[in-house]
C-alpha cells in the first residue's frame, strides 16, 4: 500500500510538473522564439549554401516527347 | 499609478481582460517583440480559454502534427530528408503554430474552438501533401522511381483537383505543385518566397508580373520543386503572367505535359464546348500516359462528396450572412474555403472539420451566442483574395451533365470572379454584398496584377454611386518589398485602414496597441 501511495505521488508530482514545463513553453512562447532565433537560421544558413543543379545549364528539348495528337 | 482593483484583477484572471479601448483591456499589441512579432508572452484569455488554447488547439496541434506524418508517409525518415532538401519545408512549415497564433489572435469561447478546426483541416491537407511530395521523390530515393512517384499526378496549384477524381480509387493521386512550396508557405513564413521570387528575376525576367508566377518559375530555377510525378497538367491560372510560368515548368521539369487552358473569355457557350473538349483531352492524356482508364465510378463518389461538402459550407455560409451567430473569424474562414476547394476531396479532413464547425455554429444559433460582441462592420474582401470561387455544385445524374458543370467549375478558377472575369464577374461584388448582409468593401489592390489595374478607377466611381463605404489595400501578394520603400508592408496596410476608419469612418478603435507597432521581421 506505501509502495502505491509512493508510486501515485510520484506519479501526481511527474504529472504537474510536466503540465507546469508545458505551460511556460506554451505561455512564454518559448517554442516560437527557438525556432525563430535559433532553428531558422541555421536551417537557411543550410539552404543557402547547399549545392543546386543548374537548371539554365539544361536544354529546353521541345521535340523530347511526341507531338500531343488532337481528336 | 493607478491603483489596483482586486476585484478587477480577479475578474481578469478568471475571464481575460474585456475587449474594450479603456482603462484596463486587453493591450494586445503589447504583447509583441519589436520587429520579430514574436510574443512576450501568449495572451491571457481567462483560465477555461486559456487552457482549451494551451491543451485543445497548441498542444492538441503539435501532437496531432507528428501524427499526420506518421499516418501519411511510407517512411518518416523521408520527411527528414525532405526538410534537410527543400528550403520552403524546412524554413516554411516549423513555425506553423505561429499561423494559428496570427490567426486566432485575441479570439474567445466559440470563435476560438470553431476557428481552430479550420486551421486544423488546413494543416492535416497540408501535411498529406507534403507526404505525398516525399513519398514519391526521386531524390530522396536515390533517383528511383517508386510505386507513388508512378500513381502522382502534377498539376499546376490552380488546376482544381476535382478533375482528378476518375484516377482516384485506381490509387493515382492529384498533386498540386506549387500549393505547398509556394501558396501555403506565404502564409505560415512570408519569408522563403522572397527567395524564389528573386530566383526567377536573376536570370533576366522583369520584376512587375504577378508574384505569384514569379514565385512558381523560381521554384524551378532554384530546382526546389520534388521530383514526384512522371507527368504534368499545366495552365495558364486566367493570367497573362502565369502563360510564361508553365514555358518554365515545361522547361526545367522536362516531362510528358498537358497545357490545360483556363480560357480567358468564358459566359460564352462557344468558349464553354471548347473548354469541355480540352477537359476531355486532358482525360485522355492522363488515360494514355497512366494505361488507366477514366472511372465514372470513382468520379461520381468524390463529386459526390464533393458537393455534400459545398451544401454544408452554404449552410455556413447562410448563418454567417443572416444572423450574428458565425463562430468563424474571416481569415479562418477564407483560408479554409480556398485550401478545401483547390485541393478537393483527397483527404477527409475538410468533412470532419465542417461537422465540427457545424455543431459548434448551432450550439451559437440555439443558445443565441454572438461570437464577436464587438462588430460594427461586415466587410467583404474583394479582388485577388478569392474565397467565394467553385461556389456550385457538379451534377452526377449523367456524364453529359457533369462534364458541363466541370467545365464552368474549371473556369470559376481562382481569382477569376473577382480579378480576371471580366466586367460582369467583377462587379458581381454587389450581389454578394447583399448576399452576406455587408456594408463596407475591402478592395485587394494587387499591384502587379494587369487584370485589376485597369478596373480601379470603374470601381470608385461605382462605390460613390452606390454609396458604399471602401478602402484600398495596396499590395503585391507575397513580396512584402514592393508596396512601400520602408519594406514593412503590413505596416502600411495597418496604416491605410487605421486612417480610413478614423478621418472617413470618424471611429475610434477598440484596442488602440493595435493601431501601429514594428513586426517587419515577422513570419
Amino acid at each position: 500500500m506505501k509502495k502505491l501511495k509512493k508510486a501515485l505521488l510520484k506519479f501526481c508530482l511527474i504529472f504537474v510538473l510536466l503540465n507546469v514545463g508545458l505551460f511556460v513553453i506554451f505561455f512564454f512562447d518559448l517554442d516560437g522564439k527557438l525556432l525563430f532565433n535559433v532553428v531558422e537560421p541555421f536551417l537557411k544558413k543550410h539552404y543557402d549554401n547547399m549545392e543546386r543543379k543548374d537548371t539554365l545549364a539544361e536544354p529546353y528539348d521541345l521535340d523530347k516527347f511526341p507531338k500531343y495528337k488532337y481528336d | 499609478m493607478a491603483k489596483k482593483n482586486p476585484i478587477k484583477a480577479v475578474k481578469d484572471f478568471w475571464y481575460g481582460k474585456p475587449h474594450t479601448a479603456e482603462e484596463g483591456g486587453r493591450r494586445l499589441g503589447e504583447l509583441y517583440e519589436d520587429k520579430t512579432g514574436l510574443l512576450k508572452h501568449r495572451e491571457w484569455r481567462g483560465v477555461k480559454d486559456t487552457f482549451y488554447y494551451m491543451y485543445n488547439i497548441w498542444g492538441y496541434n503539435y501532437v496531432h502534427m507528428v501524427l499526420d506524418i506518421l499516418k501519411y508517409s511510407n517512411n518518416p525518415i523521408d520527411f527528414v530528408k525532405g526538410t534537410w532538401r527543400y528550403r520552403w519545408m524546412g524554413q516554411t512549415y516549423l513555425p506553423v503554430i505561429h499561423w494559428f497564433e496570427r490567426g486566432l489572435q485575441g479570439m474567445r469561447g466559440e470563435a476560438l474552438e470553431a476557428s481552430a478546426w479550420h486551421y486544423r483541416a488546413m494543416v492535416s491537407a497540408s501535411i498529406h501533401q507534403i507526404c505525398n511530395f516525399f513519398n514519391a521523390d526521386t531524390r530522396l530515393h536515390g533517383g528511383k522511381q517508386n510505386e507513388a512517384y508512378k500513381h502522382t499526378i502534377y498539376a499546376n496549384e490552380t488546376t482544381c483537383g476535382t478533375l482528378f477524381y476518375p484516377w482516384k480509387d485506381a490509387g493515382y493521386q492529384y498533386l498540386p505543385m506549387e500549393m505547398i512550396p509556394y501558396f501555403v508557405t506565404c502564409h505560415v513564413n512570408s519569408h522563403t518566397v522572397l527567395n524564389y521570387i528573386d530566383a526567377v528575376q536573376s536570370i533576366g525576367l522583369p520584376g512587375d508580373p504577378c508574384p505569384m508566377c514569379q514565385a512558381e518559375s523560381g521554384l524551378f530555377v532554384l530546382d526546389d520543386v520534388p521530383d514526384s510525378a512522371p507527368i504534368i497538367i499545366t495552365c495558364n491560372e486566367a493570367c497573362d503572367a502565369s502563360v510564361s510560368t508553365h514555358t518554365l515548368q515545361d522547361w526545367f521539369a522536362n516531362k510528358p505535359l498537358f497545357a490545360l487552358p483556363i480560357p480567358m473569355q468564358f459566359d460564352d457557350p462557344l468558349v464553354k464546348k471548347y473548354c469541355m473538349n480540352e477537359i476531355e483531352e486532358m482525360w485522355k492524356f492522363v488515360e494514355e500516359q497512366t494505361g488507366v482508364p477514366f472511372s465514372w465510378e470513382s468520379m461520381k463518389k468524390y463529386l459526390e462528396r464533393q458537393n455534400k461538402l459545398q451544401r454544408d459550407e452554404w449552410e455556413k455560409w447562410d448563418v454567417a450572412s443572416k444572423t450574428d451567430y458565425y463562430p468563424i473569424n474571416g481569415v479562418a474562414q477564407a483560408l479554409f474555403r480556398i485550401y478545401s476547394t483547390q485541393y478537393g476531396i483527397q483527404t477527409s479532413c475538410w468533412e470532419e472539420a465542417s461537422e465540427k464547425v457545424k455543431k459548434i455554429m448551432y450550439k451559437c444559433v440555439e443558445k443565441k451566442i454572438n461570437p464577436f460582441p464587438q462588430t460594427r462592420h461586415r466587410v467583404i474582401a474583394w479582388s485577388c483574395m478569392d474565397s467565394l470561387m467553385f461556389d456550385m455544385e457538379i451534377r452526377t445524374d449523367s456524364y453529359e451533365n457533369m462534364l458541363e458543370d466541370m467545365a464552368t467549375y474549371h473556369m470559376w478558377a481562382p481569382m477569376r470572379r473577382m480579378a480576371v472575369g471580366g466586367m460582369h464577374h467583377i462587379f458581381e461584388l454587389w450581389d454578394y454584398m447583399k448576399r452576406f448582409n455587408c456594408d463596407m468593401v475591402a478592395m485587394y489592390d494587387q499591384l502587379q496584377c494587369k487584370g485589376m489595374q485597369g478596373v480601379h478607377g470603374l470601381f470608385e466611381d461605382e462605390f460613390r454611386k452606390r454609396n458604399i463605404n471602401a478602402f484600398w489595400i495596396p499590395h503585391a501578394l507575397p513580396d512584402c518589398r514592393t508596396v512601400s520603400r520602408a519594406e514593412i508592408s503590413r505596416a502600411e496596410i495597418r496604416r491605410q485602414i487605421n486612417d480610413y476608419m478614423t478621418t472617413v469612418m470618424h471611429e475610434e478603435p477598440l484596442d488602440p496597441s493595435l493601431l501601429d507597432f514594428d513586426d517587419s521581421m515577422t513570419w
